[in-house]
């Protein structure tokens, strides 16, 4: 999952997005684990 | 919200949840869009004539490249092609630009390149019209070089002056049915036109366009 | 419920706004007609109008009549959601003239002087030269007083007044595309860094605060047309915006593939701009959902046939089209190819035009106190002609795409030469052709747009009054 950084310029964003997965890895979960946890609050709070 | 609402029971069909989502998402994005900004202008800033004289590779090279050669070879760590700036070459007869000199001549160039409209026929970087050819390589297109049509066409020996003959005249040296029109190009904004094309093609494009001049013998027909 | 509305000055100032929009619709057709004509025979005008002229001033109208419409349509709504006239409306009607003459001065030095010397004189007087933001200048700033004058009107009411989940979603999505304009208001010498805040305004336009902006439209337009139910509408829109500006704002990402930007935007962009299209179908669900619910029973039939071609140009148009291309895998095949022209031409006319239309039909409706405006057999041929025309030049373009990405790109390596064999292709110049032929259809059309939104009005009351 981690391979050599290959942009021109190191960075941090730069760093994320070595190797084919973790920018992507990082990204989606930043869309999914907010949606995940309103969901289940959300379903607890309904009572289920 | 009116007098009359009321607060549903599950928060999928609340309006407060859904504008409030509204509020944290679109902040959230922006914020984020706006930390990728900084970093990516820091990377985007164009280098200077010590970067080159030091070989430091900087993604928008300085100006200052127009007195060395540049090729664009497909690069195994990237895993695509990228600009590579070489030894000393002449430019318009001279390799001993100064940086404010190099600096004065994209400046011209690239005014003319907005005066004069180029980018809604063109496209620059891929963007722009799509009637004429981009022109992020031109400067290394085979058409140009020796042995190319332009040369041949204008009576020039080098890209350079290849170029800065057409673009005073482009109507004259035609090589195809759709002509350049003749934009009353001074040779001084050619010049920097010629500058401005040169230092273009030694921006990291990430690769693109994609196996630029790969197929040798069909580029000659 | 009388459908007859007091006679608001912002609502008369909206159908100002509306009327020059139409007029600069024209303009971008007859430029469009003229460009896409020297594709096929390029000394057409050669040295005297050239393609790059005719192709800036199709551009350039194309946004200048949005803007002008989604103004109107903003002057529009006010005073209906606020329950008050529009404050500061005699700056604002000041404030249209001014812009007006601005346009008309801009318009015929472009058609006049056309290109000017490589100094910054030309960028402040003749044309800044950057795709879409070519007006010089001067001229930038004059549209920035104008749209200040603008926001505050929009603020200033919606203060005094009532205040609605539209109206809020409004205000914030203003004060957004207004400011994004100055990012495109300066000049630099590296073409990367002056792409990069191209990027913002032209992006951060279309692809998100234009995108809202029309999800405001749709709301204030379903609830007006077939009386659909506020709460559950302002939910919607809600929804849009989270999904809008949490794909569109990041999906910038897709434009800093090429450009000499760093390689992690092809994550970023791969990603949010595949989503991007999520919102478009949520908005095209909406608007079914919405019409099934009130079993198609509307007061304005030809608003209505044009939100609907809206739902499915919007989803089709910027979300199929768009998606086509926006993986970075494809994209470097297709970059600065007829596919984009493909996508532009359906994604701003199923996104934008048609909602903008359908708008006007609202006004004519409303200004004449029509109880019920049923499409004329004019209207019907209009909406569909127009339909027909621009899906089909984007089918052509979209084919000829497809030649320059395999012929030119993949197969000659985006040489020159490859270009102009690519552009010689057999099927590259059918497409070219068909995109003629689907523009005059366009344009029959259009002009029988125009004839229906000058003369429904008469005829709805004459209708009514037999």
């Amino acid at each position: 999952m981690f391979t050599e950084f290959t942009d021109v310029v190191p960075s941090f964003w730069g760093m994320l997005n070595q190797g084919p997965m973790t920018l992507t890895i990082f990204l989606h979960s930043i869309i999914v684990l907010p949606m995940y946890f309103i969901y289940k609050s959300e379903k607890k709070r309904m009572g289920h | 919200m009116s007098e009359d609402y009321k607060e549903p029971e599950s928060v999928w069909t609340s309006n407060r949840f859904w504008s409030r989502s509204a509020g944290w998402v679109t902040g959230f994005s922006a914020v984020l869009l706006i930390l990728l900004t900084m970093d990516t202008l820091d990377q985007i800033t164009i280098g200077s004539a010590k970067d080159l004289e030091n070989k430091v590779t900087k993604r928008v090279p300085s100006a200052s490249v127009i007195n060395y050669k540049v090729t664009y070879e497909y690069s195994d760590v990237r895993g695509h092609e990228v600009p590579v700036i070489g030894e000393k070459e002449l430019f318009f007869g001279r390799s001993d630009y100064s940086e404010a000199e190099a600096n004065a001549l994209l400046d011209k160039g690239k005014l003319t390149s907005q005066a004069k409209n180029c980018m809604n026929c063109h496209t620059l970087l891929g963007n722009g019209a799509y009637y004429a050819p981009d022109l992020t390589k031109a400067w290394l297109d085979p058409a140009w070089q020796a042995g190319g049509v332009m040369q041949g066409m204008t009576g020039t020996t080098s890209v350079d002056e290849a170029m800065s003959v057409f673009l005073q005249n482009p109507d004259k040296y035609a090589s195809h049915a759709r002509r350049m029109p003749n934009l009353g190009i001074t040779p001084e904004e050619a010049k920097g036109l010629v500058a401005f094309l040169k230092q273009m093609s030694s921006i990291d494009t990430n690769g693109f366009p994609r196996n630029f001049n790969k197929i040798q013998g069909s580029t000659q027909k | 419920m009388s459908i007859a509305t007091p006679k608001y000055l912002s609502q008369s100032l909206a159908m100002k706004y509306f009327f020059v929009a139409v007029v600069l619709f024209g303009a971008q057709l007859v430029m469009g007609l003229i460009a896409a004509y020297q594709f096929i025979d390029p000394e057409f005008l050669f040295n005297v109008f050239n393609f790059s002229t005719a192709r800036m001033v199709h551009i350039n109208a194309l946004v200048v009549w949005m803007l002008y419409a989604m103004i109107g349509s903003a002057y529009w709504m006010l005073p209906e959601e606020t329950g008050i006239e529009t404050v500061g409306i005699k700056l604002g009607t000041l404030g249209f003239y001014v812009l007006t003459l601005a346009v008309t001065v801009v318009v015929l030095v472009y058609i006049l002087v056309q290109v000017g010397p490589g100094t910054e004189a030309s960028i402040w007087l003749i044309n800044e030269g950057r795709e879409y933001l070519e007006a010089p200048r001067w001229a930038d700033i004059g549209i920035t007083v104008v749209v200040l004058i603008f926001v505050y009107n929009v603020f200033a009411t919606v203060m005094k007044g009532k205040r609605t989940g539209i109206t809020t979603v409004l205000m914030a999505d203003l004060i957004a595309l207004a400011g994004l304009y100055l990012a495109g208001m300066f000049y630099t010498s590296n073409i990367t860094m002056d792409q990069f805040w191209w990027w913002w305004v032209i992006h951060l336009w279309v692809e998100a605060t234009w995108e809202v902006f029309v999800g405001v439209l749709i709301a204030y337009g379903l609830i007006k047309v077939m009386h659909a139910n506020r709460q559950i509408v302002e939910m919607w829109l809600w929804i849009e915006v989270t999904m809008l500006f949490g794909s569109g704002i990041l999906g910038m990402g897709h434009h800093y593939f090429w450009i000499g930007t760093p390689e992690y935007w092809w994550e970023i962009g791969a990603l949010f701009s595949a989503l991007e299209p999520v919102p478009l179908v949520g908005m095209l669900v909406h608007v079914i959902y919405d019409m099934g619910k009130h079993n198609g029973k509307v007061n304005n039939g030809p608003a209505f046939n044009w939100f609907i071609v809206n739902a499915f140009g919007n989803f089709l148009g910027a979300g199929v089209w768009g998606f086509m291309h926006t993986l970075p895998q494809i994209n470097i095949y297709t970059h600065g190819s007829q596919f984009t022209a493909g996508h532009g031409h359906l994604a701003f006319y199923g996104a934008y035009a048609t909602i903008l239309i359908g708008m006007m039909y609202v006004a004519i409706q409303r200004r004449n106190g029509i109880e019920e405006m049923r499409s004329t057999s004019t209207s019907k041929w209009a909406v569909s002609l127009i339909t027909i025309g621009v899906l089909g030049m984007t089918v052509a373009l979209t084919l000829s795409g497809y030649v320059q990405a395999f012929v030119e790109r993949a197969e000659y390596g985006a040489t020159w030469d490859g270009y102009f064999i690519a552009q010689g292709a057999t099927w590259f110049t059918q497409g070219i052709d068909w995109r003629l032929a689907m523009g005059v259809v366009t344009f029959i059309g259009f002009l029988l747009l125009v004839k229906d939104l000058l003369t429904i009005a008469k005829r709805s009351k004459a209708l009514a009054n037999s």
